[in-house]
C-alpha cells in the first residue's frame, strides 16, 4: 500500500544535514504502523514526506504505486484531500470555524453535498462522541476533545493512509488513551492504513508494528502479539537499547 | 458548509485578524469619498472660477484613487504575509491553488464590498465636517450646504467596485503557495539578520549629504533646474540610510558589550536588527511620503501667506483712489460714490486726501514725489506709524521696504541731491524714513515752509485714502460693489486692499484645500502603514516578553522597552522627512528670495504634534496588548 523505497533527506545550508538515508519502508493495507526514535533521528522528516508536506532529496514514495510528489498542484491539492488524513500535535484546527466546521473541511473543499457531509460529520461524531461538541468553537473545547475533533477531520472522507504526528503530545493520560483507542478502533473496524510517529511507549504500543529509527536510518522493527501489556515492554527494552536519553523514555505526558 | 460560507465564516469568524486590512480600505474609500462629495458640490458648479477649480479637483481626485490602490494592494500584502501558515494548514487540508486563490478573492471582495459601504456611510458623517473646512480655506461666496451627494456614492462605489476587483484578481494571480514546507513552519522560521556594507553606508552620507549642499546652496530659478536630480539623490540616500546605514549602526552597536549588554539594550537591539529587514521598506516609503506631504503643505501655505503679506505690507490703507491729474468732475463723483457705498454697507472709515506734487529736480531722471511734512503726517497718522519730523530747512527721503523684496529703492541715494529752492539756497536730505505711506517708493519729505519756496510741481495727482478698523467681510463687500462700479483703468486707479486679498484668496484656495487634503491624507496613511508594522510584529512581541517576563522583568523595564522600539518605530521615518522637509522648504524659499521659515516652523510643528498624539494612542494600546499576554 505504501512504499518507501530508498528516500533519504538532505537539508541544504551552511551546514548540509543529512536527516534521512535511505530509508525502506513497506505499510500493508490496514497496518497500524509506529515510528519511534530519539528527538532528531528523522522520523518526523519521514513522516512529512509521506503527508507530501516535505519531498525526498532522493528515493521514491510510493502510496497505491503512485508517486504522489510527480503530481501537478491541482492533483496534489485532490491527493491530499481525498487519500491523506493527517493529525497533529497541536491540533491545528481552525479557529475561525466549528467543530463540524472543521470536520467537514476536507470534503467542503472537494465540493460534497452539504446532506452528504452533514451526515457523515454526524456519524463519525457518533463513534468519536463528540456529537455534543459540534457547534463549539476549538477554543471552547478542551484538548482531549480538539485530538478527537482532529481524528474526526482526518477520518471523514475515508482516506486511504491516515498520518498521525505525536497525537497524544499535547494530551493528558486519559485523554492520550481515549484517543488512542479511538485510532485503534478505526484501523480495526474501518480498515484504514494508519501511521503514527510517536515519543510516547504507551501510544506506540497499540500500534501492530513499531520501526524505531536512529541518525536517520531504519535501527529495527518490533511486531505487536497479542498482549499489548507486553508489546509495551518490548518497545521499553527496544528504546533502551536504541540509547535514547531518559527524556525518551518518560515520555511528554506532564 | 459549501466552499462559499467557508470563505465568508473566515471572515466573518476572524474579525481581529481582518480588522486592520478593513480598516485601510475603509479609509481608503472615505477620503476618497468625502473629497468627491466636495468636488461634486453643487455651489461648485456655478461661477467663472469653477474651470480651473474643476480640473484641480478632478486631478486631485484621479491622485487619491491612485494613492488608494497602492494603500489597498500594500495593507493586502501585509495581511496576506501574516497567513502563512493558516494557509499551509489548508492547503495540507486539500485546498488546490485554484480554491485557495478563490477563498482570497471572496474574502476580498467580502471586505472590499463592506468597506465601500462602510467608508461611504462613514464619509457621510465626515461630509459636513469637510464641507465647513472648504467654505472656510476655499473663498467661494457662497455657503457649501450638505446636500445629499447620489454623484459622489455612485463614483466612489464604481471607483471601489473596480479597484477592489481589479487587486482580488491581482492578488489571488500573485499569491505563490511556495513549498508547504516553508508555509506550515512559516512561525518558526527567522528571515535571517540583514547585512550591511560598509561602502553603501558611507554612500548614504555621500548622497545625502550633497543632495542637501545642493539644495541649500542654489538660489533662484536654478532650485528648479536642480529638484529633479537632487530630489533622485536624496530619495537614493533615504532607501540606503534604512536598509544599510540603519542596519550597519545597529550592528555596530551590538558589537560593544558596553552598549549591547546594559540592562534592556539587549532586548531592544537584538529585535531591531532582525525587523530591521521588513522595517527597511516601510520607514523609506513612510519618509518618502511623509517628505511630500511636508514639503507640499509647507509651499503651499508659505506661499500663501507669502503673498498675502506682501498684499497687507504694501497696501497700508482699506482703500485709495488715485488720479492722475486733478480733474474735478470724475473726482468728485467718484469720491462720493466711494463714500457712498461705504456709508451704505455700513463700513466707518477715516479718510484723508492730499495732492501728490512732483518736482522736476536736477539729477534724477523722473520727477520726484515732494510732499509738506503736515500731509505726510496726517496720512501717517491714519496708519499708526509715528509723525516725521523735518527741520525748518531740511528734508526727509522716503524708502519703501518690503520684506520680500527687502529695498525696492534705497533712500540714501535720494540724499545725495540738492534741491533748489526759490529763495536761492538749496535743500539736502538728511535723513531716510521707510514707510509704505506714500502710494510710491521714493520721495522727499519737506518742511511746510520750505515746500513754499518749491515751486510749480510739475505734476499733481490727488490721492484718497479710507482707513477703516472693520471687520474684514463689510470692506470686501464695498470692495465688490465698488470694483464693478468704478472706471478702473490705469488712472484713476482705485484699490481695495481687502478686497484684493479676497479675490487672491479665492484664487488660490483651491489649490490650497487640494493641497492641504492631499497632504493630511499621504501624513495620516503614513500613520496607519507604521501602525500595520507594528502590529504584525505583536504577536513575536507577545511570545518574547512572555518569555522574558519569566526571567523577571519588572513592569517598568517592560514599558521602557516598549516605549524605546515603537518610538524608534514611529519617529526614525518622520524625523527624516522633517529633516527633509526643512531643506526642501529652505530651497524653496531660495527660489523666491524670500524666507518662509515661520510658516515651515508651523508647518512641521502641527505635524510632529499630530505625530506625537498618534505615538502616544499606539503606545498605549500596545503596551495593554503585550501586558495582558503576560
Amino acid at each position: 500500500m505504501l512504499n518507501v523505497k530508498g528516500v533519504s533527506k538532505t537539508y541544504e545550508g551552511k551546514v548540509s544535514y543529512r536527516a534521512l538515508t535511505d530509508i525502506q519502508l513497506t505499510i500493508e493495507e490496514g497496518e497500524f504502523v509506529g515510528v519511534m526514535g530519539p528527538s532528531g533521528s528523522g522520523k518526523t522528516t519521514l513522516l512529512n514526506m509521506i503527508a507530501t508536506i516535505d519531498e525526498p532529496t532522493t528515493g521514491e514514495i510510493l502510496l497505491n504505486g503512485q508517486n504522489p510528489h510527480q503530481l501537478k498542484k491541482n492533483d496534489l491539492a485532490k491527493f491530499r484531500r481525498r487519500e491523506l488524513g493527517f493529525v497533529f500535535q497541536d491540533f491545528n484546527l481552525l479557529h475561525t470555524l466549528t467543530v463540524e466546521e472543521n470536520m467537514v473541511l476536507p470534503l467542503t473543499l472537494d465540493g460534497e453535498k452539504v446532506s452528504e457531509m452533514k451526515k457523515k460529520a454526524a456519524t463519525i461524531a457518533e463513534q468519536l462522541g463528540i456529537t455534543e461538541i459540534m457547534n463549539k468553537r476549538t477554543y471552547e473545547i478542551s484538548g482531549g476533545q480538539a485530538q478527537r475533533a482532529a481524528v474526526a477531520r482526518a477520518m471523514i472522507h475515508s482516506p486511504s493512509l491516515l498520518l498521525a504526528d505525536e497525537p497524544t503530545g499535547n494530551l493528558d493520560s486519559k485523554s492520550s488513551k481515549a484517543v488512542m483507542e479511538m485510532l485503534e478502533e478505526i484501523n480495526r473496524t474501518k480498515k484504514t492504513t494508519m501511521m503514527l510517529v510517536t515519543h510516547d511507549p504507551q501510544a506506540a504500543s497499540y500500534c501492530q508494528r513499531v520501526i524505531f529509527i536512529r541518525d536517520g536510518k531504519l535501527y529495527t522493527e518490533i511486531h505487536r502479539g497479542d498482549n499489548r501489556q507486553a508489546f509495551f515492554q518490548k518497545i521499553i527494552d527496544t528504546l533502551s537499547l536504541l540509547g535514547g536519553d531518559a527524556h525518551d523514555l518518560s515520555s511528554i505526558r506532564v | 458548509m459549501t466552499f462559499r460560507q467557508f470563505a465568508f465564516n473566515n471572515v466573518f469568524r476572524n474579525k481581529r485578524l481582518y480588522a486592520a486590512y478593513f480598516l485601510s480600505s475603509l479609509f481608503s474609500v472615505m477620503v476618497f469619498f468625502t473629497f468627491a462629495v466636495f468636488a461634486f458640490h453643487p455651489a461648485l458648479g456655478q461661477g467663472a472660477v469653477v474651470q480651473s477649480v474643476s480640473i484641480a479637483l478632478t486631478t486631485a481626485e484621479g491622485i487619491i484613487f491612485a494613492f488608494a490602490f497602492f494603500y489597498v494592494l500594500y495593507s493586502m500584502g501585509a495581511f496576506l504575509k501574516t497567513r502563512k501558515n493558516e494557509f499551509g494548514l489548508l492547503i495540507m487540508q486539500g485546498m488546490s491553488p485554484i480554491q485557495l486563490r478563490l477563498m482570497v478573492f471572496l474574502e476580498n471582495l467580502l471586505i472590499g464590498f463592506f468597506a465601500t459601504i462602510g467608508g461611504i456611510g462613514l464619509g457621510l458623517v465626515f461630509a459636513k465636517l469637510i464641507l465647513l473646512i472648504a467654505e472656510n480655506v476655499l473663498i467661494i461666496g457662497t455657503d457649501l450646504d450638505f446636500y445629499m451627494p447620489v454623484k459622489a456614492i455612485v463614483l466612489t462605489f464604481a471607483a471601489f467596485a473596480l479597484l477592489f476587483l481589479f487587486i482580488s484578481f491581482f492578488t489571488a494571480a500573485i499569491l505563490r503557495s511556495g513549498k508547504l514546507i516553508d508555509l506550515m513552519k512559516s512561525k518558526k522560521q527567522s528571515k535571517g539578520e540583514p547585512k550591511a556594507s560598509k561602502w553603501l553606508a558611507l554612500l548614504v552620507v555621500l548622497l545625502i549629504g550633497s543632495g542637501y549642499a545642493v539644495a541649500l546652496r542654489v538660489e533662484g530659478v536654478y532650485v528648479a533646474a536642480a529638484l529633479v536630480p537632487v530630489v533622485i539623490v536624496v530619495v537614493a540616500g533615504t532607501y540606503f540610510l534604512f536598509t544599510q546605514l540603519s542596519v550597519f549602526i545597529i550592528r555596530r552597536l551590538k558589537e560593544k558589550p558596553s552598549v549591547f549588554w546594559k540592562k534592556t539594550n539587549m532586548l531592544l537591539f537584538s529585535d531591531l536588527s532582525f525587523r530591521m529587514k521588513d522595517n527597511a521598506r516601510t520607514f523609506f516609503m513612510v519618509a518618502i511620503v511623509s517628505t511630500v506631504a511636508f514639503s507640499a503643505i509647507g509651499t503651499l501655505y508659505g506661499f500663501k501667506s507669502l503673498l498675502n503679506s506682501a498684499i497687507k505690507e504694501e497696501n497700508a490703507y482699506s482703500i485709495t483712489y488715485t488720479l492722475s491729474e486733478k480733474n474735478t468732475e470724475i473726482e468728485q463723483q467718484e469720491v462720493s460714490k466711494i463714500n457712498e457705498v461705504l456709508a451704505d454697507k455700513g463700513v466707518e472709515a477715516r479718510d484723508e486726501h492730499m495732492l501728490l506734487t512732483y518736482f522736476q529736480v536736477e539729477g534724477n531722471k523722473d520727477p520726484l514725489l515732494i510732499v509738506k511734512v503736515s500731509d505726510f503726517n496726517r496720512f501717517a497718522a491714519m496708519i499708526g506709524q509715528k509723525p516725521a519730523v523735518v527741520s525748518a530747512n531740511g528734508a526727509a527721503a522716503i524708502e519703501y521696504t518690503n520684506e520680500m523684496f527687502e529695498a525696492y529703492e534705497s533712500g540714501e541715494e535720494l540724499t545725495d541731491l540738492r534741491i533748489p529752492l526759490l529763495s536761492g539756497g538749496s535743500l539736502k536730505p538728511n535723513q531716510v524714513i521707510k514707510t509704505h505711506t506714500m502710494p510710491v517708493s521714493r520721495g522727499l519729505i519737506v518742511s511746510d515752509s520750505i515746500f513754499e519756496q518749491l515751486g510749480k510741481p510739475v505734476q499733481s495727482e490727488p490721492f484718497y485714502a479710507w482707513m477703516s478698523d472693520d471687520s474684514a467681510e463689510k470692506l470686501v463687500e464695498a470692495g465688490k460693489v465698488l470694483s464693478e462700479e468704478l472706471q478702473n483703468g490705469e488712472q484713476p486707479y482705485f484699490f481695495a486692499s481687502d478686497f484684493a486679498l479676497y479675490i487672491l484668496n479665492a484664487g488660490y484656495g483651491p489649490t490650497l484645500f487640494v493641497g492641504l487634503f492631499i497632504g493630511m491624507v499621504f501624513f495620516i496613511s503614513a500613520g496607519s502603514i507604521l501602525y500595520f508594522r507594528l502590529y504584525s510584529d505583536l504577536d513575536e512581541d507577545k511570545e518574547k516578553f512572555k518569555a522574558v517576563a519569566k526571567m523577571g522583568l519588572t513592569e517598568q523595564e517592560l514599558k521602557r522597552v516598549l516605549n524605546q522600539q515603537i518610538a524608534l518605530l514611529f519617529f526614525s521615518p518622520i524625523v527624516v522627512a522633517l529633516i527633509h522637509g526643512v531643506v526642501a522648504l529652505t530651497a524653496l524659499s531660495n527660489m523666491f528670495y524670500q524666507p518662509f521659515f515661520v510658516e515651515c516652523i508651523y508647518v512641521l510643528l502641527i505635524f510632529t504634534t499630530i505625530q506625537i498624539i498618534y505615538f502616544f494612542i499606539v503606545r498605549y494600546f500596545y503596551i495593554k496588548q503585550i501586558k495582558s499576554a503576560l
